[in-house]
């Protein structure tokens, strides 16, 4: 019986690395402070691999054949991909995988209703450049990245999104060796709007509720309230990356999430943040 | 516009999936769009647009809304793409939505 050991949820923005000197003191202050805070979290757990949820940014499946969800099982990984380095303006990197837990994954996900993708091969872009350059910027902790569909309709609803998290964190418990830890990283959201006119706006009003639904800790009302319509109204282009989110939150169960930092950088076309549910290993 | 708007058979949505993905097909996009476009079957008005750099037209053809700032980056480089870049100003005087004052 594995163990979670750490939840955490936040924004991957590419202006976070590319270009945060545009954005005013205060909030580079409080991002870096914040990104620091929740890095500080994620390693001071312990985790033996980091499990990653985000948007696949049309970027590794051709639109003929678009899956929900696709666990990478590859032994390791690099990023960015060649076309993103100087967007996202991070160095070239390495970061080993887990064959095993993602192989797991899908093996035990299907058995429970989950038709998961998988792929050895998965290019990167601002999705994971960008949180583990702060989070883990040794590199040092295997990830499985699972790449979701937030973007090409039909989307997966945020019910079906916090069943895949239910799901994942009872395969952990259940189906992975005792003494292992696991991390569960959502990263996407929060409001923006790449591709749409509101390009250069936040919706501040619906992300501030938005973490403040996950901070009451109630999913069913959060599957009730936040809609892919709401989602959309927020910024069409971007804001339902926060189905990574979902996922996330099924995995934490009742758990109340705490902000650990929030910013409408509209410098960065993009509202910033990053939640931590708290795990009874770190309380 | 928007993201239940788009076509994925449009014929534009393969070309900058693929050209973003190799450095290959990149190089031919630079070098010679008029083949590129030839190359994956554009219709006669995705060209039109895609000579014009009318990033607004190509989302309403059914272009992925997040590959129009893609096609600015495209064109004007994707480097430090703050909201003063190149490619963001091209990208809201196209789309004819105000920039950053």
């Amino acid at each position: 019986m594995a163990e979670i050991v750490a939840i955490v949820a936040l924004s991957h923005a590419p202006g976070l690395t590319g270009w945060l000197d545009r954005a005013s003191a205060s909030v580079q202050k409080n991002l870096l402070a914040g990104y620091a805070e929740l890095g500080r979290l994620l390693r001071q757990a312990k985790p033996d691999v980091i499990i990653g949820v985000a948007n696949d940014h049309l970027l590794n499946f051709p639109m003929h054949a678009i899956p929900d969800f696709c666990v990478g099982t590859a032994s390791r990984w690099t990023g960015p991909a060649p076309w993103f380095q100087d967007w996202v303006n991070v160095p070239p990197y390495q970061v080993a995988g887990h064959p095993d837990l993602a192989k797991t994954l899908v093996r035990e996900g299907a058995r429970e209703g989950v038709n998961f993708a998988f792929a050895d091969e998965l290019l990167f872009d601002d999705n994971w450049s960008v949180p583990l350059r702060y989070l883990t910027p040794d590199y040092d902790i295997p990830l499985v990245p699972i790449h979701m569909n937030c973007v090409i309709p039909p989307l997966p609803a945020p019910e079906r999104c916090v069943e895949i998290g239910r799901t994942i964190a009872e395969i952990i418990r259940m189906r992975r060796p005792a003494g292992e830890r696991v991390a569960i990283m959502a990263t996407g959201g929060l409001s923006h709007d790449p591709g749409g006119p509101k390009y250069f706006a936040v919706d501040e009003k619906f992300d501030r509720w938005f973490l403040d639904l996950l901070e009451q800790g109630n999913a069913e009302r959060i599957m009730r309230e936040v809609t892919i319509d709401k989602m959309l109204a927020a910024g069409d282009g971007g804001t339902s990356e926060l189905l990574a989110w979902m996922v996330a939150l099924g995995a934490a169960g009742p758990r109340k999430a705490r902000t650990i930092c929030y910013e409408p950088a509209v410098e960065l076309r993009c509202g910033m943040g990053a939640v931590a549910w708290p795990m009874e290993a770190q309380s | 516009m928007g993201i239940r708007d788009f076509d994925r058979t449009l014929a534009s949505n393969r070309m900058i999936f693929e050209v973003r993905r190799d450095a290959g097909k990149l190089q031919r996009f630079h070098a010679d769009l008029e083949a590129t476009m030839a190359a994956y079957g554009l219709t006669d008005v995705e060209k039109a647009a895609w000579r014009n750099v009318d990033i607004h037209r190509l989302g309403e053809l059914g272009v992925h809304p997040y590959f129009l700032p893609q096609v600015s980056r495209l064109i004007e480089g994707a480097a430090y793409n703050h909201n003063k870049s190149a490619a963001a100003r091209l990208y809201a005087a196209k789309m004819k939505i105000a920039g950053e004052e």
